[in-house]
C-alpha cells in the first residue's frame, strides 16, 4: 500500500455534510467549471496532475442488491482525490497560502472545517479525514504536470521543426535550429533514465 | 506585532557580524549537572543582539545545541519529545530526505560527525588571530574548571585574503553575502529585494515568525515550538554543513566550457550562480559587471524576474534564481515566503588564486550555517525541492549547477536568444562541484531559555 | 458532462464489497491483500489494458466522524473505490480492461456485490455503470493527449535533450545531417511502455514528515 508513485501523491479525503449545502456546494462547480479565469490559480499551481471532487448524495451509494444492506445515512459526502506532485506538507502549504478562498468556497460546506488559514489547523483536519489508497497506478511516475506540459511543448516544437527545416541549406538550417532550440531550451528537464540512448 | 528584546536573543540570529575570523567549537557534555554549571559560567559571555553603538567587539560568542546535547542536560523528556521531529533526528538521519546521498552521504562526512557526540557548537568570531586565541583560551577555561564538558573538535575558519585585504569571497571567486532576509522588527541595514515581495511590486520584511520562534509567522500562526513557551521564544533553530569544495574540478570545467560558450567564461559563471563574480545580479546586468550597481544597496538585490520568464538573462536554473525565486512562481511570491532561510557562513582553508595550482584534495570550503524558524519548512524544503530537484523550476530532475549532488551525471542549461554572445548552451555531465562532509542541526536559545538550562528550571506546563 | 475534461475521462466507482462474517479472511482483505501484491509497473493490469492515465484502487472502510457536534454515522458495506483517468469513451475504456485483464479484474472485483465476471463484457460494463458515481468536478493539467502521446512526448524531450548537448558546437552541415538520422532513429522507436521509467530518485520524498 502506497500513496505515492514516483513523482505523485494520490491523496483520497471523505468528508460529511448537512445535505442542504450540498446544493451549494453543486452550485459552486458549476460556476467554477463554466467561468474559465477563476480555475486559473488552479493551472497555475501547476503540480496536480488531476483532482476531482465526487458528491455523493447519502440515498445514491451504489445498491445492487443480492445481500447488500442498504445504507441509512444522514450526511452527504464529499469525496475528493487527487494527483499532485511534491509532498503532502508542500501541497497544504501551497493551497493554503495562494488558494485558500476558493478552498473555503469547497470545504466550508462541510462539518467542521476549521478554515485553509492558518494552515496548521487545516493540515490537523485534512490529516484525520484523509485515507490511504491501497494500489497507485501511473503510465509516466517519473513526469510531473510540469514535465508533462514541457515533453508536449518539445514534441509540438520538434514536428514544426522538422517540416520546417526540410530541404534547407546548412546554413538556414542552423539558423531554424537555433530558434528551434531556442523554443525547447526551458522545457529540457531531465525526468529520467532514457531506455533508448539517443 | 510586538517589539523585539534584543538582549535576550543571541546576536548571531539577528545579524552577520562580518568579523573576519571564525572558530566554531563542538562540545561533548557527559555530566547534566557539570554542564549546567559551565553553562552558568559562559551565560555572561553570550553575546546577545543589543546593537553595538561604539565599535565592534574583538570578539563575540555564541551557543546551540543537538537534541542529543539538549538531552544530556537531562531536560524533561515532554520537552525534549515537544521539538520538531526532524530536529531530534539530527540531520544524519535525514539524508534521505535532504539528498545527502552518494558523494555527500554521511559515510564520506569527516569523523566528528559520525559519532553523534557533538553536543553543542558554540560559535567564536573574532577581529584578529590574537583576539580569537584569547576568547577560546577563556572558554578553555571554563570547561576546565567546571568540567562542564569535551572539546570533540573544531573548525577554524576565516574570510579570504587578496592582497592583503578581507573580502567577502569565496573559494570559487564569487562575491558573496547578498540577500539576507529581512524580518519585521530585526534592526539592520535592510535593502529593497531582501524581504516579500507586496502587491504592489514593493519589499516589505517578512514576518519575525520566519526566524524567530514566539512571533507569527508568514502563514499568520504560531509556528511550531517546544513547550513550555518560555524556552522556545526568542530562540531559532539553526543547520550546520560543511561544506567541502572541489575548487581544481570547478576551474577547470569551468575553462572547458567557457571556451566552447561564445559569451566567455566569466559570463558562464555569472550565468551558473545568477551574479557576476563581483555580486552583480545577472538580472540587471546581463551582460557585464557593473561596480557601481553591486555598490548600491538600493540596487544589488533589487530585482524580480517578472520580465525574464524564460530565463534569457538569468537561467531558470542559476543558483539565486533557485534559492530566492521572488516572483518567478507567480501568485506575487506568496509560495515562497515561507521558504527563506538567513545564510551566515565563513570560508575555511587556504585561498589559492586563480590560475595557480590547485587541488579537490585540499581541505577548503566553506562552514555554512542556515537559520530559520523551522528547519524542515524552509532549509529541508531548499534543499530538497529546489538545490537538488528541479519540478517547481520547471527542470525536471535537473539540480542546482553549483550545489545540487549531481554525481557526474548533471545537466545545467543556460537559456539563451538569438544574441551570438548569449547563445543557448548546454553544460553536461555536471560532477559534485561542492560534497558535504557533515554537520547537523542545532536550537540557538534565547538569552532567557540558556539561563533556565544553566539553573535547571525547565518545566513543560 | 462532468465526467470529462477534454479527452480525459474521469471515472469514478464504488463497488460494494461483499459483507459475509463466514468469510476468513474478510473479503475487503482479500481484496487488500490482493492489492498489495499486484504490481505498479509496466505489469500492472493498467500498463497492459489500454488508455490509463493515472488510476487508484482504495478499500473504503468506512466514512468519517469528524467529532461533536458532528453525528456519528457508519456505513452498512465497505466500498472499494476504482479512481480512474483514462482516455475517451467510457465503454472502450472498458471493454479494454475486460477482454485484457480479466482474471485481475475477477481477482479484485470477485469480492464484489453484484460482479457478473469480465467474461461477459457486456455484463461487466452494466455493473461498473451502475456502480459508476458522477464525478462533480473534474480537473485535468493536461486534458488533450493520451496516454501514447504523452509516452512519445516525454521520450521525445529526452532524446531531444540529449541530441542538443551532444550536438553542441557542431558545424552546419554536420548537424543537418545527424538530425536527419536522430528524427529516424525518433520516429522508429517505439514508445516507452506505459508504467515504466521509475527511476530509483536518491531522495525518499512525497511524505508527511518533510
Amino acid at each position: 500500500m502506497s500513496n505515492i508513485n514516483g513523482k505523485v501523491y494520490a491523496m483520497n479525503a471523505i468528508t460529511p455534510m448537512k445535505p442542504w449545502k450540498t446544493w451549494i456546494l453543486r452550485g459552486f462547480f458549476l460556476v467554477l467549471g463554466a467561468v474559465k479565469p477563476l480555475q486559473a490559480d488552479l493551472i497555475n499551481l501547476s503540480f496536480i496532475e488531476f483532482a476531482r471532487w465526487v458528491i455523493i448524495p447519502r440515498r445514491k451509494l451504489p445498491f445492487l442488491g443480492d445481500g447488500q444492506k442498504p445504507e441509512d445515512l444522514q450526511y452527504d459526502y464529499l469525496l475528493f482525490f487527487s494527483n499532485f506532485n511534491g509532498t503532502w506538507n508542500q501541497y497544504i502549504d501551497a493551497f493554503s497560502a495562494v488558494l485558500s478562498k476558493g478552498l473555503n468556497a469547497i470545504w466550508r460546506w462541510s462539518e467542521k472545517f476549521p478554515g485553509s488559514v492558518p494552515v496548521t489547523p487545516f493540515k490537523e483536519y485534512i490529516a484525520r479525514l484523509q485515507f490511504d489508497t491501497d494500489y497507485y497506478y501511473t503510465a509516466y511516475p517519473q513526469a510531473t504536470a510540469n514535465d508533462l506540459k514541457s515533453a508536449h511543448t518539445v514534441q509540438s516544437a520538434l514536428e514544426s521543426f522538422a517540416k520546417k527545416s526540410e530541404g534547407l541549406g546548412p546554413q538556414q538550417f542552423r539558423d531554424e535550429y537555433l530558434r528551434f532550440v531556442i523554443e525547447v531550451q526551458a522545457h529540457l528537464g531531465e525526468t529520467g533514465e532514457a531506455p533508448v540512448v539517443f | 506585532m510586538s517589539k523585539l528584546n534584543p538582549t535576550d536573543i543571541q546576536g548571531f540570529a539577528l545579524r552577520g557580524y562580518n568579523l573576519p575570523l571564525a572558530r566554531y567549537v563542538f562540545l561533548h557534555m557527559s555530566s547534566a549537572d557539570r554542564a549546567r554549571k559551565l553553562t552558568g559560567r559562559l551565560l555572561g559571555k553570550i553575546t546577545t543582539g543589543q546593537r553595538w553603538d561604539k565599535a565592534k567587539p574583538q570578539s563575540t560568542l555564541n551557543i546551540a545545541f543537538t537534541h542529543k546535547g539538549l538531552a544530556s542536560f537531562e531536560l524533561p523528556d515532554a520537552t525534549l519529545l515537544s521539538f520538531p521531529v526532524e530536529f531530534q533526528q539530527g540531520m544524519k538521519d535525514r539524508g534521505g530526505i535532504l539528498g545527502d546521498t552518494g558523494l555527500n552521504s554521511f559515510e564520506h562526512w569527516d569523523e566528528i560527525w559520525l559519532s553523534g557526540r557533538v553536543h553543542a557548537w558554540v560559535g567564536i568570531h573574532a577581529q584578529s588571530p590574537s583576539a580569537l586565541a584569547d576568547c577560546y583560551a577563556d572558554l578553555l577555561q571554563q570547561i576546565q574548571e567546571t568540567e562542564g564538558a569535551e572539546v570533540v573538535g573544531y573548525q577554524d575558519a576565516s574570510a579570504i585574503k587578496i592582497n592583503g585585504d578581507f573580502t567577502p569571497k569565496e573559494h570559487f571567486g564569487f562575491t558573496d553575502g547578498f540577500g539576507n532576509p529581512d524580518y519585521l522588527g530585526v534592526e539592520r541595514r535592510s535593502q529593497p529585494g531582501q524581504g516579500k515581495l507586496t502587491p504592489e511590486g514593493a519589499w516589505a520584511p517578512l514576518a519575525t515568525g520566519e526566524l524567530l520562534l514566539g512571533y507569527a509567522d508568514e502563514a499568520g500562526e504560531l509556528p511550531v515550538a517546544p513547550i513550555p513557551h518560555i524556552f522556545a521564544a526568542n530562540g531559532t533553530f539553526m543547520v550546520y554543513r560543511k561544506l567541502h569544495q572541489n575548487v581544481a574540478t570547478f576551474r577547470q570545467r569551468l575553462d572547458e566550457w567557457g571556451a566552447a560558450y561564445s559569451g566567455g567564461k566569466e559570463k558562464l559563471a555569472a550565468k551558473m550562480v545568477g551574479r557576476w563574480r563581483d555580486g552583480t545580479p545577472i538580472e540587471l546586468a546581463p551582460d557585464r559587471q557593473d561596480p557601481v550597481l553591486v555598490q548600491d544597496p538600493q540596487r544589488n538585490t533589487n530585482f524580480t524576474y517578472g520580465s525574464d520568464a524564460g530565463g534569457t538573462k538569468c537561467p531558470m536554473g542559476s543558483h539565486v534564481r533557485r534559492v530566492h525565486p521572488r516572483d518567478a512562481f507567480g501568485f506575487n511570491g506568496r509560495l515562497i515566503n515561507r521558504r527563506r532561510i538567513t545564510r551566515r557562513g565563513m570560508p575555511y582553508g587556504t585561498y589559492v588564486p586563480e590560475g595557480e595550482p590547485v587541488s579537490d584534495q585540499d581541505d577548503r570550503g566553506v562552514a555554512f550555517m542556515v537559520l530559520n524558524a523551522s528547519i524542515s519548512r524552509q532549509f529541508e524544503f531548499v534543499q530538497q525541492q529546489w538545490i537538488d530537484y528541479g519540478n517547481d523550476q520547471k527542470l525536471g530532475n535537473d539540480k542546482d549547477p553549483l550545489m545540487g549532488n549531481h554525481g557526474g551525471r548533471g545537466r545545467f542549461v543556460v537559456q539563451g536568444d538569438e544574441d551570438p554572445a548569449n547563445p543557448p548552451f548546454i553544460c553536461s555531465k555536471l560532477p559534485n562541484f561542492v560534497e558535504l562532509r557533515g554537520g547537523d542541526y542545532f536550537f540557538l536559545p534565547s538569552i532567557t531559555a540558556l539561563g533556565m538550562i544553566a539553573l535547571g528550571i525547565v518545566d513543560p506546563r | 458532462m462532468a465526467n470529462q475534461s477534454g479527452s480525459v475521462y474521469g471515472l469514478t466507482i464504488l463497488s460494494p464489497i461483499i459483507d459475509d462474517q463466514k468469510a476468513v479472511p474478510s473479503h475487503d482483505l482479500q481484496i487488500r491483500k490482493y492489492l498489495a501484491e499486484l504490481p505498479v509497473g509496466v505489469d500492472s493490469p493498467f500498463a497492459l489494458a489500454p488508455g490509463t492515465h493515472l488510476a487508484r484502487l482504495v478499500v473504503m472502510d468506512d466514512v468519517i466522524y469528524v467529532g461533536m457536534p458532528a453525528c456519528e454515522e457508519h456505513l452498512k458495506s465497505k466500498y472499494l473505490v476504482f479512481e480512474s483517468n483514462c482516455d475517451g469513451d467510457l465503454e472502450s475504456y472498458l471493454a479494454g480492461l475486460a477482454k485484457t485483464v480479466p482474471h485481475h479484474l475477477d481477482a479484485i472485483w470477485g469480492h464484489c456485490v453484484g460482479y457478473p465476471g469480465a467474461r461477459d463484457v457486456d455484463a461487466f460494463i452494466g455493473y461498473m455503470k451502475a456502480c459508476q458515481i458522477e464525478t462533480t468536478f473534474y480537473f485535468a493539467a493536461v486534458n488533450d493527449k493520451s496516454v501514447l502521446q504523452t509516452l512519445r512526448a516525454l521520450q521525445t524531450q529526452r532524446a531531444v535533450a540529449d541530441f542538443i548537448s551532444e550536438h553542441q558546437g557542431h558545424d552546419p552541415a554536420h548537424l543537418q545531417q545527424e538530425f536527419t538520422g536522430f528524427m529516424q532513429k525518433l520516429d522508429s522507436t517505439p514508445a516507452p511502455r506505459p508504467g515504466a521509467g521509475n527511476i530509483e530518485r536518491d531522495i525518499k520524498t512525497g511524505g508527511r514528515n518533510e
